[in-house]
């Protein structure tokens, strides 16, 4: 038995009638035209403005940037001036390139970790130990040539991608075991993570991330020190854990009873009735949710700004904070929009396919 | 006198305050081929979910194999990989092929490296007459081809006894032949065969004793030929003849 959630689905008119169903509902009649008209023109209006704004009025070098302002449109040249600070953060000026092969290795990882062909017990691990490992050696060096980079300094979107993906990758597997521990057959243990789902869902993240940057040092001896990026990221995967297990319980809920009693009945050992069996469905059952998680969680790094960390949104106000190009902090989130957007509608767009491609002979 | 497979002895179920099995005693040889029925609600399923550790019982003892039923998890795991059970909604895993749904169970119950059991689970689904749909999703075949593919997949592990749970009961009147006669195949082997069913052709044909139940009790076991024309008690004899007309 399955029970697989399919989207409802809004059959379109038959064929034959689209051009007739178009003609009359956009000209249909006289206040339907008049409407179409003046709707038509509004978005003929604020769409060459934009591209006005956007483009041809634009500033785009530094040399003009005395142009910018009078009357022109966007002012560009503050990007080209500026955008080591946005992508790097305080990262040292002369070893910005360890930082963007970083950020490169780690966008691969993201990517290749996407593709079906990887998703395997032993080649995930692997691929994202090299990532990782590539990605830390690269920004924190200290060995051979490579001048040491603390934590403190790293920031731009480097940071960024680093906190997104660190979060997810410790928040996952910790959301699994939080779901587990959800419907657990003890029930001091089902309860007692009931409660503390309920807990840290129930605090703001900015709490829960300034406990653990700013309070933790106070409360833990020194030998359990570890750096406060660290701190945050972990601190950040619980939270998102908390909302990711309820989303896979959810998963868990949607399955019938039958499978897990089937597998069980197989003699199969519980790691991978858990593993082979009832996780996949899940996950399957309730990615659209779970690609919502992500996308919030992306777009909720930003707030670890507030503790003292220079991600890319930071690094964008800080050009915004001089006195230079104080005026362009328009094209500046304009410019930290669209960056937020590729990786943002990337993440929508292959979970579309995702969802596409497991529906495919078994939905 | 071959010895015995099962063995409840004053098995009790409760569910709650609801009394679902009382007092059961059975014996069940090994390659016999028994049949359980009665009405609806009559503690059946409830019965046959016991043998392989699914339900648990609040009182008495069930030995299977030479295994004792119970909390025991190291236990209940021998007699599931010697013990295999079909359901009557197949219960296949949506998101495997048919084939991966015989291997994966080989692999993770038995140890079996994927080669073998690949070999094993083609020969299986052949034997059920459905290998040429070996690469399909559960979701592209007809429930009787569900049903076989269920069954091979149990086969897969080499049961020495097999439990069904109204295996036909899910399925259209066209499909229940071939599921049926793969069955019956199977239990003329020397299979040791469980099956809650109220087709009683099929228990005609193959039974060695028919059980039955009601109320949470066994009333009654005895041969088909003997139960279904001269049940002692007037509640089988009215159970018969109402599921045989
Ligand atoms: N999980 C449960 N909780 C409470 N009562 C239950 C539960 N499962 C079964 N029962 C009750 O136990 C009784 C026996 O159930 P069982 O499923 O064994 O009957 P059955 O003989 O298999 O019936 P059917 O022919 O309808 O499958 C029924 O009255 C049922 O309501
Ligand atoms: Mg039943």
């Amino acid at each position: 038995m399955t029970d697989v959630v399919t989207p409802s689905e809004h059959l379109p008119p038959p064929q034959n009638t689209w051009g007739e169903w178009i003609w009359k509902s956009f000209f249909g009649s006289v206040s339907n035209t008049l409407f179409t008209l003046a709707f038509g023109a509004f978005v003929v209006w604020v769409l060459s403005s934009v591209a006005g704004w956007m483009v041809l009025d634009a500033v785009w070098r530094v040399e003009d940037r005395d142009l910018c302002g009078h009357g022109a449109g966007a002012c560009w040249a503050v990007i080209e001036d500026r955008w080591r600070l946005i992508f790097f953060g305080l990262y040292p000026y002369e070893e910005q390139w360890r930082s963007s092969i970083a950020c490169l290795a780690l966008a691969l990882t993201i990517v290749l970790s996407c593709v079906p062909k990887f998703w395997s017990v032993r080649r995930l691990p692997v691929l994202w130990l090299a990532g990782f490992s590539v990605f830390v050696a690269l920004m924190r060096g200290g060995f051979a040539e490579l001048t040491l980079v603390t934590t403190e300094q790293w920031g731009g979107l480097s940071l960024t991608l680093f906190i997104f993906a660190s979060v997810f990758l410790i928040g996952m597997p910790l959301a699994v075991v939080f779901a587990l521990a959800r419907r657990s057959s003890f029930p001091v243990i089902a309860k007692g993570m009931g409660v503390f789902i309920d807990v840290v869902r129930s605090l703001p993240l900015l709490a829960i991330l300034f406990s653990a940057a700013v309070v933790i040092p106070i409360l833990v001896p020194d030998w359990l020190q570890s750096s406060k990026l660290a701190r945050v990221i972990v601190a950040f995967a619980v939270f998102f854990a908390a909302y990711q297990a309820e989303i896979i319980r959810a998963g868990l809920q949607s399955l019938s009873e039958g499978q897990e009693e089937a597998a069980l009945s197989l003699g199969m050992p519980y790691w991978s009735v858990i593993l082979d069996i009832l996780m996949p469905q899940a996950f399957r059952n309730t990615l659209p949710s779970t690609i919502n998680q992500a996308v919030i969680t992306f777009k909720e790094t930003s707030i670890v700004t507030v503790i003292g960390f220079f991600e890319i949104m930071a690094s964008g106000r800080a050009v915004i904070g001089t006195d230079e190009w104080g005026a362009q902090f328009v094209e500046i989130y304009v410019f930290l929009g669209l960056v937020y957007f590729v990786f943002v509608f990337g993440l929508s767009r292959y979970g579309a396919w995702l969802e596409k491609r497991m529906r495919v002979g078994h939905g | 006198m071959a010895e015995a497979a099962i063995v409840a002895q004053g098995l009790q179920k409760h569910y709650g305050a609801y009394h679902a099995l009382r007092d059961i005693n059975l014996s069940i040889e090994a390659g016999e081929t028994v049949v359980v029925c009665g009405p609806s609600g009559s503690g059946k399923s409830t019965l046959i979910r016991c043998m392989n550790g699914l339900e648990a019982f609040s009182e008495g003892q069930l030995n299977v194999l030479e295994y004792e039923v119970g909390d025991d998890l190291a236990q209940l795991s021998a007699i599931r990989k010697r013990v295999g059970m079909v359901f009557q909604h197949f219960n296949l895993f949506p998101h495997m092929t048919i084939l991966e749904n015989c291997v994966l169970p080989q692999v993770r119950s038995l140890g079996r490296g994927r080669e073998e059991a690949t070999e094993k689970a083609r020969q299986q689904l052949a034997r059920m007459k459905i290998d040429m749909h070996a690469e399909k999703f559960p979701d592209q075949i007809s429930g009787g081809q569900k049903q076989r593919v269920a069954l091979a997949r149990s086969l897969c592990l080499d049961p020495e006894v097999m439990l069904f749970d109204e295996p036909t009961s899910a399925l259209d009147p066209e499909m229940i032949a071939e599921v049926l006669d793969v069955m019956r195949d199977l239990a003329r082997e020397d299979m040791t065969i469980v099956c809650v069913t109220h087709e009683m052709g099929f228990a005609k044909a193959v039974a060695d004793r028919v059980v039955f139940m009601a109320e949470g009790q066994i009333i009654e076991v005895a041969p088909p030929e003997t139960i279904f024309t001269a049940a002692k008690s007037q509640i089988a004899r009215d159970f018969f003849s109402s599921v045989q007309s």
